[in-house]
């Protein structure tokens, strides 16, 4: 039995959340979420000597697009909102902003754009601060913005088989929750391989702040490759 | 290590809240005006007579993905190999459409499209049945296995069985 055989008899298996890891399987895999989940696993790998940062930066990545899948299952769902309305919208103005937006983001970490939202000195700042340097608050918007960034082929996955598999089993919940997971898998997986080999690698050569400088940068080039990417399917 | 403990454990409790797969009309969430026969619905009574037309169409945006065109590419090999005499007599029709033309819109909204798709439209004894065929997306590697397979679900409208 070939792969395809395979992921077609369990993306549509009877049991609703078999069928929504293997179509969020499908969806990792497809090309859209497949260069932003190489992006957020250069994201996670931006302080590749912290092991303990970057699998909590993979997960809430994944976390971040278990969000948006959530909320827009939610309003089709429970609130009755319009498949056709929703995925109309997200797949005209989703991609046409995560292009420009990955473009500044990478200009933002190569230092070539300087922001300075963050100088407050109330609690909420500091903590808004606290958790920006972290990476944490980043990861969890960078998998919502991700997951709203509908192409053609992740559309047709997302709402022409995981929303009518939702709409049958009458959950918003649990369903997209599943299909999120398996679509943030890869960056998970990778977080795991990045903190167990090239973190002991980097200790090993004993030169853990030289990997963690390069690491940024070629993060940085990596997020404005992809928007580049992104902006030309535009054209 | 916590960190990890603790999403692990998140993890847990949602697969185990396993969720049951109820049967659902799709026209009741879309507010769409014609019947829709949801692909699992067991209709295998033989009505070959009282089919008067099936409509294959395949949606796209104007930006299409290689999956998208593919889809729509082997819909219509499928058609014109295996059906060209029902092509002629007007019993089959294939048709290309592009959902972001204002003169489209009025069919992407007849059939509830929510972006690249393939579309069967039924019209028997009367009615009218629409269903998206999501399956064709897991065979655009193999023509062969796509040509057969739409060939098979088509064989089946025609008969009258809507199953």
């Amino acid at each position: 039995m070939g792969l395809m055989a395979f992921m077609e008899i369990m993306g549509t298996s009877n049991i609703a959340i078999v069928a929504a890891f293997f179509i969020g399987l499908m969806t990792a895999l497809s090309p859209c979420p497949l260069a932003t989940n190489i992006t957020a696993i250069a994201y996670t790998s931006k302080r590749i000597h912290n092991s303990k940062h970057t699998l909590i930066v993979g997960f809430l990545y994944t976390f971040g697009r278990m969000f948006s899948y959530t909320l827009i299952a939610s309003l089709i769902v429970w609130f009755g909102l319009s498949t056709q309305t929703i995925s109309f919208f997200l797949q005209k103005y989703g991609e046409r902003l995560l292009g420009p937006l990955l473009l500044i983001i990478g200009m933002f970490m190569l230092g070539f754009i300087k922001l300075s939202f963050f100088k407050g000195s109330s609690g909420l700042n500091k903590l808004k601060e606290k958790l920006a340097k972290r990476g944490y608050l980043g990861s969890f918007l960078l998998g919502v913005v991700f997951a709203l960034a509908f192409c053609p082929f992740s559309a047709v996955l997302f709402f022409g088989m995981l929303i009518p598999l939702a709409l049958r089993a009458g959950d918003a919940l649990i369903v997209p929750s599943v299909f999120a997971f398996a679509t943030g898998l890869p960056v998970i997986i990778f977080s795991f391989i990045l903190v167990y080999g090239v973190s002991k690698l980097s200790s090993i050569l004993n030169k853990v702040q030289l990997f963690d400088k390069w690491m940024r940068r070629i993060v940085g080039v990596i997020f404005i490759l992809i928007g580049i990417y992104y902006i030309s399917l535009l054209f | 290590m916590k960190w990890f403990i603790f999403f692990g454990v998140i993890f847990i409790i949602i697969i185990t809240g396993c969720t049951k797969n109820t049967e659902f009309s799709e026209d009741c969430v879309e507010g769409v005006t014609c019947n829709v026969l949801d692909v699992n619905q067991s209709f295998s009574v033989d009505r070959s007579s009282d089919v008067e037309k099936i409509e294959v169409i395949h949606f796209h945006g104007t930006n299409q993905c290689f999956s998208c065109r593919t889809v729509g590419a082997f819909a219509e090999k499928t058609v014109n190999t295996y059906y060209t005499g029902l092509l002629d007599s007007g019993k089959m029709t294939f048709a290309s459409i592009n959902t972001e033309l204002p003169e489209n819109k009025d069919l992407a909204i007849k059939y509830g499209v929510s972006g690249s798709s393939l579309w069967i439209g039924t019209y028997i004894n009367g009615e009218f049945h629409k269903e998206e065929n999501v399956n064709v997306w897991y065979k655009v590697n193999d023509e062969d296995d796509y040509l057969l397979y739409l060939k098979g679900v088509l064989d089946k409208r025609l008969a009258g069985d809507l199953s």
